[in-house]
């Protein structure tokens, strides 16, 4: 299956053409739009008071935009990225983040029920990911509260500079 | 500027490249080795799960350069480009190529590998032939090959293990993990032998090279002491010391160019930083691009001598591409249910699972019959961090969040450990898998990609669950949970060989017994491409030993000067 049909699978959408010819500048006005929606959604699913550092704690977020936006970042799915977030806030028209936490957990069940939603959550959840357990030379993993809260440490030797900048 | 004459030029670093590079520069001969990526050093490689693991770091961005597959889908070939699929067929475009990368868990052939044809007889719908060399020719250079690239372990007689010119390898095994105890136990009462596992990775420093810190993070990665034993280590370093090799990095080869009906005169390259073009004159060619890029490259090089590839009058250019049948599987080992050794001694950082298992390499079976089975690596599953703790987190359809995501992966990372193994057997070659180049599609440097048609045989399917269902066995008996295999025709990107078949008939291969292309006798293939079958493990060992004994042959060809 390609991955154009795969991320887009299930829905009416498809990736705007629009969205997606439009440079990187304009995406990142774009993805600041829905920013806060991806932030909520991270801190949903990476809550504090858990047994894993909280997203919002770990600044997540942050390495999310810095993720996305680099070079090495495959550029469907970044688009995917924001316009995963758009049809969230449409479908929940635009009160996703006044929402308490039950009604946030059910609006995400309901979008995780369409193949798209399903397949933008489990993006969030892998970047959010990539953030808590990545080199804390990326800026999220914050003092290794991620490797710590899993009893374990990266390999030596650490990476002195992101994506191995030479 | 006076143009430089290279007595040889060689399009790939990894393991052939190397190997072929070491041998000449030592010989006393001028060698260009042309590579498409930089040079990373020792000191450059750390153990960067997201920059190696999961981003296009040393390998070309997908959009830029990429492949066409093109599989069977509902009984329909359907060609898919790998930037739309995101699965890569690059395996470390930086010099010493893939072997930077490997895991290191290496055999050798098996004589019977060399005459599976006779051996067996055909099989429906494979293109199985003898190989014209046998495991006698080959042997001095396994011999060879282990002892300068580094290859660690320890010899115990076994039916399938092939024979030896030397009593044991010169560096002992790399350390173990004490789960070795249940799985030789486990083994043993199923009547199996556990075999220890030759890697290539120095247990002993070695010249330049420091042995194993066991980092924990080996496959994939880098080596950061030298103990892997890549190419750049172990033969382009020694052969830069010779001040006879000339390093070409971020050169990117399009096309071979020939003046004359058997002659390639020059390689017409480009540098990829400044997209500039040039050309690299040589006496002799030797392509070690990795099998599916050799043969794009001289499919790539057609003129008016060679209109449907170059050195490919038998049109079996591109044919009969193969990768390593098999599948993997694995199984839990809870700490409450551990017994016999301590919880903390399983979750020891680092050590191997020295462990193979050669049982099943030719099965003898009351009810399957008779028949080329495979081998069995032992080994943790990757250690990385972010891609276990994202695995297996889904209940009933729907996505763990919220604190019970925290206890699930929590648990999974302090109170199991789980253990791991991989098959290699047979990727039988047929009509339904080889390369060819894409009338369409082109990289960025303007040459077409290479399209791969992949099929697997049915029978490599029987060989891998038959063998799965073993290992699945010895997990059982190990006390292992959640045991689970998958067995598919799904291709190993990075374990790829044939399309150069190797032969002496010019009518029915690209090459002759020395890898020197039957058409054109200043060119040579080196890598894997030249097999005709793949054998039952890793081909690594093979492609080193391959190399360096077509070195020999190319060290006299210079000296003859018969080209």
């Amino acid at each position: 299956m390609q991955r154009r049909d795969f991320l887009v699978m299930g829905s009416a959408l498809s990736l705007s053409p629009y969205l997606h010819a439009e440079t990187v500048t304009t995406q990142q006005k774009a993805f600041r739009q829905v920013s806060s929606l991806i932030e909520a959604v991270q801190g949903h699913m990476f809550p504090e008071g858990g047994k894993l550092p909280s997203a919002r704690s770990m600044h997540t977020i942050r390495f999310t935009e810095e993720t996305i936006f680099h070079p090495t970042y495959d550029k469907d799915i970044r688009a995917f990225v924001i316009e995963g977030a758009q049809e969230l806030a449409k479908r929940e028209n635009e009160k996703f983040l006044s929402y308490t936490q039950r009604e946030k957990e059910r609006a995400l069940r309901r979008y995780e029920q369409t193949d798209y939603g399903s397949n933008w959550l489990s993006r969030i959840m892998t970047l959010t990911m990539e953030a808590l357990f990545s080199d804390p030379v990326y800026g999220s993993n914050i003092k290794a509260a991620g490797w710590k809260a899993l009893h374990t440490q990266g390999g030596e030797p650490r990476p002195k500079t992101r994506y191995i900048q030479l | 500027m006076k143009q430089t004459y290279y007595d040889a030029v060689i399009i790939g670093s990894g393991a052939s490249g190397g190997a072929v590079a070491y041998t000449l520069t030592k010989a006393g001969f001028n060698v260009a080795v042309i590579e498409k990526g930089r040079l990373m050093k020792r000191e450059d490689f750390s153990k960067d799960e997201l920059a190696y693991c999961r981003r296009d770091i040393v390998t070309p961005n997908l959009f830029e350069e990429y492949h066409v597959i093109e599989e069977k889908v509902d009984g329909k070939w359907e060609a898919t480009p790998t930037y739309d699929s995101g699965i890569s067929f690059w395996n470390g475009n930086i010099v010493g190529g893939s072997s930077n990368f490997m895991s290191g868990m290496l055999h050798r052939l098996h004589p019977d590998d060399f005459r599976l044809k006779s051996k067996y007889g055909p099989i429906e719908d494979a293109n199985v032939v003898d190989w014209p060399i046998s495991y006698e020719d080959l042997e001095p250079y396994y011999t060879l090959a282990e002892e300068l690239v580094g290859i660690s372990g320890h010899y115990e007689p076994h039916p399938y293990e092939p024979p030896r010119s030397t009593p044991n390898f010169t560096q002992p095994p790399t350390k173990e993990n004490a789960v070795v105890t249940l799985l030789d136990k486990s083994c043993k009462a199923l009547g199996v032998t556990p075999l220890v596992t030759p890697r290539a990775v120095l247990s002993k420093d070695k010249g330049h090279r420091h042995a194993c810190y066991y980092s924990n993070f080996c496959g994939s990665y880098g080596c950061s002491s030298g103990a892997k034993s890549s190419s750049r280590e172990a033969l382009l370093y020694p052969a830069l010391a010779t001040g006879r090799l000339t390093l070409l990095t971020n050169t990117h080869v399009k096309y071979l160019h020939s003046n004359s009906k058997d002659q390639v005169s020059h390689a017409v390259a480009v540098d990829t930083i400044t997209g500039k073009e040039k050309t690299i004159h040589g006496r002799l060619f030797i392509v070690a691009a990795q099998a599916h890029e050799s043969a794009r490259l001289l499919l790539n090089s057609a003129n008016k001598y060679h209109p449907n590839g170059l050195a490919n009058s038998s049109s079996e250019l591109g044919k009969n591409l193969i990768f390593s049948g098999g599948g993997s599987g694995q199984g839990e080992l809870h700490k409450e249910s551990l017994k016999e050794i301590s919880f903390d001694a399983l979750m020891q950082p680092g050590y191997f699972i020295n462990r193979s298992i050669l049982d099943w390499y030719f099965i003898d079976d009351w009810w399957h019959g008779k028949f080329k089975g495979g081998s069995v690596e032992w080994m943790f599953e990757h250690q990385n961090i972010i891609s276990r703790a994202r695995k297996n987190n889904y209940e009933d359809g729907r996505l763990v969040w919220g604190k019970a995501l925290g206890e699930r992966v929590v648990e999974r990372f302090t109170n199991q450990k789980s253990i791991r193994f991989e098959i290699f057997n047979d990727w039988l070659p047929n009509d339904n898998c080889y390369v060819t180049i894409d009338p369409k599609h082109k990289d960025k440097y303007g040459m077409p990609v290479g399209k791969l048609r992949i099929n697997g045989h049915p029978q490599d399917l029987k060989v891998g669950n038959y063998i799965a269902k073993k290992c699945e066995a010895i997990l059982e008996g190990m006390g292992a949970k959640n045991i689970y295999s998958s067995v598919s025709s799904a291709p190993a990107q990075n374990l790829v060989a044939g399309g150069c078949r190797f032969g002496d008939d010019p009518k029915t291969s690209v090459l002759n017994r020395y890898c020197q292309a039957h058409d054109v006798p200043n060119l040579f293939v080196a890598d894997a491409s030249f097999m005709p079958t793949g054998g039952s493990v890793a081909y690594t060992w093979t492609i080193y030993a391959n190399a360096l004994r077509i070195a020999d042959h190319i060290v006299d060809v210079l000296k003859k000067e018969q080209v």
